[in-house]
């Protein structure tokens, strides 16, 4: 953990909101990748940026700093974003009037049949990741969408490189399995 | 007697003015399509849907299953088997001079698949649509008559 | 180390997370051209990667974070409730308010605004049923649901997606 990061938290333990929009800035992109790599859902993921960093700060005297900051605060975004998607399946409401929306002489790719059979390949791969044990789930985010090395994945789980490479191996394994249509496609490109 | 005329010309006015209600009743058109990018045909009987199908997905065929003008009156269910073991129950839980609640449910072995409750308006349309049906899939179209 | 499929399939991962040591590296990039099983194996490997991560991608390059802040400063803030003598304190601020010359003026502005704004406020037309929703509400414990709306159109599309797996209703 560098200086600046040390002081920005020591400022967060004692109530201050401007250390804690620093680090809002320098990490919300991450958590928001984090989060919709598990939730899959735009309003749900931009709700779990919200949660998880009102959480960090009333939590942030929890942190001791035995391990770098991003770790503590990626595992707060996993934990927070795997809670959420617990919920029941979602019902997205679309307007074909308003403006931005679907009109009739739209190309393909804002049909609402195209769009919902984007919106099914999303919900297969969402329904395919939520099949998964937790920290298989949690190895594959941080893996694949946050391109964490083995080492940083171990830190951040409180595990050995080892159990990161079985969970990896694993969990993709029964991805491909759920996914077989979906990965045939695209070994072909 | 003379006193209770006035009386008796009062209740009888109020009855014809205010007859009894006979049940409200709604006729609901509801009509069971496949859509498939299979051949290029649009069934005819579809005709007054063409336009809105023909923009709202990009299907190139549309082949009627089922036509059923259903007489719905208040809280009554009725059920349309649909396709694959499915059917639908549609209950109008609401009449107005220009609009109608219609409760949708799609059930499967006694259970619900899905459970619905829509607003229809005179010349609205609601398409609920998407499960799989052979090369397509089943669109059902439901509107009312006023 | 033997160049064998089998122990090259074992360093297929670790090449493909880009966690492999020069000499484990040098060895699959030696074998994937004449292996077409460890080939296609790695292409599943990306086809999987690509599944999980293009959709995150493209959701992040579009996103904006509307008030994300903002609402994250008012939640600590409401978390945090301060006396209702400081609340009245820090909203009067007594001491410009206190002056005739500030708040005469302010009180009769306030008093011409409320006697604008009422008839807004209270003799609104409530909305016609038209600009509601036609949906009311809609539930499904097996389906993934969208609902389109058109008013131009007069059209309500409600569209369900089947999970991967065969229905199993919830009763």
């Amino acid at each position: 953990m560098n200086d600046r990061e040390a002081e920005l938290i020591s400022r967060c333990r004692q109530g201050d909101q401007d250390a804690l929009k620093e680090i809002f800035d320098q990490y919300h992109k991450k958590v928001y990748r984090i989060a919709y790599g598990v939730v899959r859902h735009r309003e749900d993921a931009l709700d779990v940026v919200q949660e998880v960093f009102i959480k960090l700060f009333r939590s942030i005297k929890n942190f001791k700093g035995k391990s770098a900051f991003y770790t503590y605060l990626y595992r707060l975004a996993m934990n927070t974003a795997i809670d959420h998607s617990r919920k029941k399946k979602k019902t997205a409401f679309l307007s074909l009037d308003q403006e931005g929306g679907f009109q009739p002489s739209d190309g393909y790719e804002k049909r609402p049949d195209h769009i919902a059979a984007q919106k099914e390949l999303e919900g297969k791969v969402r329904w395919a990741i939520d099949q998964l044990p937790q920290d298989q789930k949690a190895t594959l985010i941080y893996r694949e969408i946050e391109e964490l090395s083995y080492q940083e994945i171990a830190g951040a789980m409180g595990c050995s490189v080892g159990t990161v490479m079985s969970r990896l191996h694993y969990g993709r394994k029964k991805l491909q399995d759920l996914l077989k249509d979906m990965v045939k496609g695209r070994e072909g490109e | 007697m003379k006193k209770r005329t006035p009386l008796l010309i009062l209740v009888l006015t109020l009855f014809f003015a205010f007859p009894p209600m006979a049940p409200a009743q709604v006729q609901t058109r509801l009509r069971v399509i496949e859509a498939s990018n299979v051949g290029g045909v649009i069934d005819p009987s579809l005709k007054d849907l063409h336009g809105q199908l023909g923009s709202l997905f990009r299907y190139t065929s549309y082949r009627l299953l089922r036509d059923e003008r259903l007489n719905l009156s208040s809280n009554q269910p009725a059920s349309v088997p649909i396709h694959e073991g499915r059917s639908i129950e549609i209950t109008q839980v609401g009449l107005q001079a220009n609009r109608v609640e219609l409760r949708v449910r799609i059930r499967r072995d006694g259970a619900d698949l899905l459970n619905t409750q829509v607003r229809l308006s005179p010349g609205r349309t609601v398409l609920i649509g998407g499960p799989k049906h052979g090369e397509g899939v089943v669109i059902l179209a439901l509107s009312a008559n006023f | 180390m033997k160049d064998s499929c089998s122990s090259i399939s074992q360093l297929l991962e670790r090449y493909f997370d880009r966690q492999a040591t020069d000499e484990e590296r040098s060895l699959v990039e030696r074998h994937l051209p004449v292996c077409q099983t460890c080939h296609k194996r790695l292409r599943a490997l990306e086809g999987l990667r690509k599944a999980i991560k293009t959709p995150v991608d493209e959701a992040l390059k579009e996103e904006t974070f509307p008030w994300v802040w903002e609402k994250i400063e008012r939640e600590i803030r409401l978390g945090k409730k301060p006396s209702w003598q400081e609340s009245v304190r820090s909203w009067l601020d007594l001491s410009p308010i206190s002056r005739k010359k500030v708040w005469i003026p302010a009180v009769v502005t306030g008093i011409i605004l409320i006697l604008v704004a009422s008839p807004l406020l209270f003799f609104k037309k409530p909305p016609s049923y038209l600009e509601r929703s036609v949906v009311e509400y809609v539930e499904s414990g097996v389906y993934n649901v969208m609902v389109y709306e058109s008013e131009k159109a007069k059209v309500t599309v409600i569209w369900l997606f089947e999970g991967p797996q065969n229905e199993s209703p919830a009763s």
